[in-house]
């Protein structure tokens, strides 16, 4: 597919790789040549130099030939210029990112006459990331499916789990019949793999479980590694993140503490967040810290601009004992090291954007096949999770999953049946309707059809 | 650097090599010939290339493994492609067949051979082939026939495509030079057609197309065009050697409909200022030697555009021409072609660039407060650009005087060592004097000719990849 994408910031750069990867004919435009260069120099993509938001650029780049237009420039009135731009010289579909909150909240209103098909908020999708994560403090990630009745969490395996050194087909009986599955592994220095029950669980591994909510709720209890909700929640960092993050858990009853450096933004979250305590001052600053008492909070979230300042400070909060710690970085590397020193719970706002863009991009190359309602990029982005409907199209259905054969690093991890979520064993079946999570190690799977290995089937006989 | 890596680039890329050659293998079975030193060069080629290309490697590709890769893969390419000659056993040496070969690869045309009509047809094919192959470049045809040389093969193509600033026709590298090999063989397809309309004989019209449409320049007769005696096939010979020396993206964007953008090119205009000008010029200046005013201008046409386009035909011997009229051609070697296109030498917008700048410089020291930017297309030149664009320009004088120097031990005359020099490294073919058109380069020592043989692959790829491959730290693991 032609995508356009206007602004080569860190998200632009991020959906530029990813979906030049996916073999789309990706343009990038920016008004900074040194941007430009460094795409060019590292992605297959064009470039063109010029004002996203002017129908001279857009015309050069051929925007009306384009099937998606994604305007992620700092600006979000370029990126409304830009949409609107873009469709009126024929784009066939087009996502602006906005972040501001006062458009964030008045959108809907002009989001059709600006032509604008879709709105992302990397922002906002990270907060509600966080939210989740505070919600479930024993997972370092969590992602939901089917409307929150599924959910896949990641935690790393410690020295005094009883995991450790038993394959999975040999863990006790309590485990096995917990509605939910292991379904990722992420070891330091291989690659990922989805396990089977062979696999022996090792200190340091990170794995990936997909189930119903009370089922991992259920396991961490065996674990001994059940926390509650953190009501009591420390933000350093008072950006978007912060402000949306503060806005869901003043919701849900939480009390939120926000130390922010500049003290007109501190003026501007005291007056849009009457519950939360906002203090002005320098968050990396250790004897500030000490003074709030961060020692008391259950959990930390460290949402500052800088990616090193979150990493270093989440560690200082890790050592004073919070139950859980959150950080924000955009910088895959650092996610790395943060994960080697202990710190599971990472978020890239970069990624989780990127995500949800790929899944847009995905339906619309699949128009015809079964529904992707969900894409999320799990272990770095080295592998991914769906969310599909089946319909009439989707092939063998009624055919019992031992049976199928499938591509190599393909999981069906959960099939809800009528309602019912079912963790499926070789004698289940896929019928039209039935909503099919897959875990998957290769990218680029746009339909439940695309998980067969068909060359193997027809060796083995089975239609 | 990523040895491995480099290494199963290159295998694939003479694998592809040994396949070219089954084309002039099939010659040589139409015509009947000895087919045994193609045979010989495939089964060598193939299996070097197979060996290297089952290396196995990871996919980081950075700057500096395109630019290392090129310049091997140009060395050795021109090694592999000398083995045909060598076999036939009508050269006097392999260095002389290196010198063909790579005089082939890197379409500067400049032969060590005195008598070229008694060799087999299956020999001049593959000579005039490897122009056609060195044209657009080695490593296009690898990207276009084999995507799957892992994701950043961008590096390769841009230390491979002449001109300062590379740019894409279109988002994906391997598209794009599927899109430039189509317009490259689509239009060479005509030229045939047009050759053989205008009375030259089939085998001579490819063979002299594949020439034309590289701007390389082995001629398949001994006093090159200038043999067929003909007005007609003159005339479509320079329109042809000046539409191959013009942009492709020029030629992508007409393909496009975009025909106003397409002319609208300040490298254009340039380029063909040039080529009027000094046609305008010559033949006022060999106006009383040629006779009428109709064949000073056709011969003042050819020239010009052969020397320009960097091809080196010639349609009569202007070594005997007037040195006003020498003068400017030695001038057009030094200008080449357009950038994008198959030609070589600085190229237009490169002295375009130059010249510009210089503007500049001067309007910068009478107003010093003043601040201009360079523009080319009516669009701002990055300094960066710029820059490279003059060291460029330094390295390629260096570059020149340096090899003059060490041609000038064989203690030829100044004139002939200097257009020796200078048509090696400008990749047209011909020069003056003892390496005129009716000359050739047979008389220099082996050293010479290994002289001149890196000064064309230092030409064709544009000096920088080449000196990355000889400089110590490019050989260092870290």
């Amino acid at each position: 597919m032609k995508i356009i994408i206007v602004g080569d910031g860190k998200v632009g750069f991020a959906l530029a790789e990813h979906l030049s990867q996916e073999e789309h004919d990706v343009t990038v435009i920016d008004t900074n040549d040194d941007a430009l260069r460094r795409a060019s120099e590292a992605l297959d993509v064009l470039c063109v130099k010029g004002n996203g938001a002017s129908l001279s650029a857009l015309r050069e780049a051929e925007a009306g030939s384009a099937d998606v237009v994604i305007a992620a420039t700092s600006m979000d009135e370029i990126n409304m210029v830009c949409s609107l731009a873009a469709k009126r010289l024929g784009a066939k579909y087009t996502i602006a990112r906005v972040r501001n909150v006062e458009y964030a909240k008045e959108l809907s209103l002009l989001k059709d006459s600006l032509g604008i098909d879709l709105v992302i908020n990397p922002e906002n999708a990270a907060a509600v990331e966080i939210s989740r994560l505070l919600r479930f403090p024993p997972a370092s990630n969590l992602e939901t499916f089917c409307r929150g009745r599924v959910e896949l969490i990641s935690f790393r395996v410690r020295e005094e789990d009883f995991l450790v050194g038993k394959p999975l087909s040999a863990q006790s009986s309590q485990i096995q019949e917990l509605p939910m599955l292991f379904c990722a592994v992420e070891r330091e220095g291989e690659d990922v793999v989805i396990p089977d029950g062979s696999f022996v669980p090792r200190v340091g591994d990170r794995l990936y479980l997909i189930g119903q909510p009370t089922g991992l709720t259920a396991f961490f209890r065996l674990l001994g590694r059940h926390t509650p909700k953190s009501r009591n929640v420390f933000l350093v960092g008072g950006g978007r993140i912060a402000y949306y993050l503060a806005a869901i858990l003043d919701r849900l009853g939480v009390r939120v503490k926000i130390v922010e450096r500049s003290e007109e933004r501190c003026r501007v979250l005291s007056e849009a967040l009457p519950h939360a305590t906002i203090l002005c001052g320098d968050g990396t600053d250790q004897q500030l810290l000490e003074e709030e008492n961060v020692a008391a909070a259950d959990a930390f979230v460290a949402l500052t601009d800088r990616d090193e300042d979150n990493l270093i400070i989440s560690l200082y909060a890790m050592q004073q004992g919070i139950a859980k710690v959150v950080a924000k970085s955009n910088r895959q590397n650092y996610a790395g090291i943060a994960h080697a020193a202990g710190l599971d719970s990472v978020i890239s706002p970069k990624l989780i954007t990127a995500g949800q863009i790929l899944q847009v991009v995905r339906g619309m190359q699949n128009s015809k096949g079964s529904v992707m309602n969900a894409l999320y990029k799990i272990a770095d982005g080295h592998a991914e999770a769906m969310e599909f409907v089946a319909n009439e199209t989707t092939r063998y259905q009624g055919v019992p999953l031992k049976e199928l054969k499938l591509k190599k690093g393909i999981l069906i991890a959960v099939l809800v049946h009528n309602g019912r979520i079912i963790i499926p064993d070789g004698s289940a079946v896929i019928s039209a309707g039935d909503t099919v999570i897959i875990v998957s190690r290769s990218h680029g799977i746009l339909d439940i059809n695309d998980i067969y290995d068909d060359a193997l089937l027809d060796l083995g006989g089975v239609q | 650097m990523n040895f491995r890596l480099v290494f199963r680039v290159t295998g694939k890329t003479l694998m592809v090599l040994s396949m070219t050659m089954l084309l002039p293998l099939l010659v040589c079975l139409i015509y009947r010939e000895n087919p045994v030193p193609f045979l010989l060069a495939i089964a060598i080629t193939g299996g070097v290339g197979l060996l290297l290309s089952l290396i196995r490697s990871d996919d980081h590709f950075f700057p500096r493994e395109g630019f290392f890769a090129v310049a091997l893969i140009w060395l050795l390419v021109g090694a592999c492609g000398a083995l045909p000659f060598y076999f036939c056993g009508q050269f006097a040496s392999y260095i002389d067949c290196f010198f063909e070969a790579v005089s082939g690869f890197t379409t500067t045309g400049s032969s060590i051979l005195t008598e070229v009509e008694s060799l087999p047809h299956g020999i001049l094919f593959w000579r005039s082939f490897m122009h056609f192959l060195g044209g657009m470049g080695v490593l296009v045809l690898t990207i276009a026939l084999m995507p799957s040389l892992g994701g950043r093969t961008l590096h390769l193509m841009k230390a491979e495509s002449p001109g300062p600033i590379v740019s894409k026709l279109v988002p994906k590298a391997s598209q794009s030079s599927k899109i430039l090999y189509g317009i490259y063989c689509g239009m060479t397809i005509v030229e045939i057609f047009v050759l053989c309309l205008v009375g030259m004989p089939w085998f001579d019209s490819v063979v002299n197309s594949f020439a034309i449409a590289g701007t390389g320049g082995f001629a398949i007769k001994n006093i090159s065009i200038a043999a067929y005696g003909s007005p007609a096939i003159e005339i479509a010979c320079t329109v042809f050697m000046l539409l191959f020396s013009v942009n492709f993206s020029v030629y992508f964007l007409i393909l496009c409909g975009k025909i106003r953008q397409a002319l609208r090119s300040d490298e254009l205009k340039f380029f063909l200022i040039v080529v009027a000008a000094s046609t305008v010029l010559i033949s006022f200046n060999i106006y009383s030697m040629v006779g009428t005013a109709g064949d000073s201008v056709r011969h003042a046409a050819f020239q010009v555009a052969s020397i320009i386009s960097t091809t080196g035909f010639a349609s009569t011997d202007f070594n005997l021409w007037p040195e006003f009229s020498k003068t400017i051609l030695v001038l057009l070697m030094f200008i080449g072609a357009c950038a994008g296109s198959t030609g070589g030498a600085i190229k237009c917008s490169r002295v375009l660039l130059l010249l510009r700048a210089i503007r500049r410089e001067i309007r910068q020291i009478i107003h010093p407060r003043s601040v201009n930017v360079v523009k080319l297309d009516g669009r701002v030149v990055d300094e960066k650009d710029l820059r490279s664009t003059m060291i460029f320009f330094a390295a390629y004088m260096f570059i020149t005087l340096a090899a003059i120097l060490l041609v000038s031990v064989d203690n030829f005359s100044f004139g002939t060592t200097f257009t020796a020099v200078v048509t090696c490294i400008g990749n047209v073919g011909p020069g003056l004097e003892m390496v005129g058109p009716m000359g050739n380069f047979s008389a220099f020592s082996g050293f010479s000719k290994i002289v001149l043989s890196m000064c064309m692959i230092l030409g064709r790829l544009e000096i920088i990849p080449v000196l990355v491959l000889f400089s110590g730290t490019a050989w260092k693991k870290s």
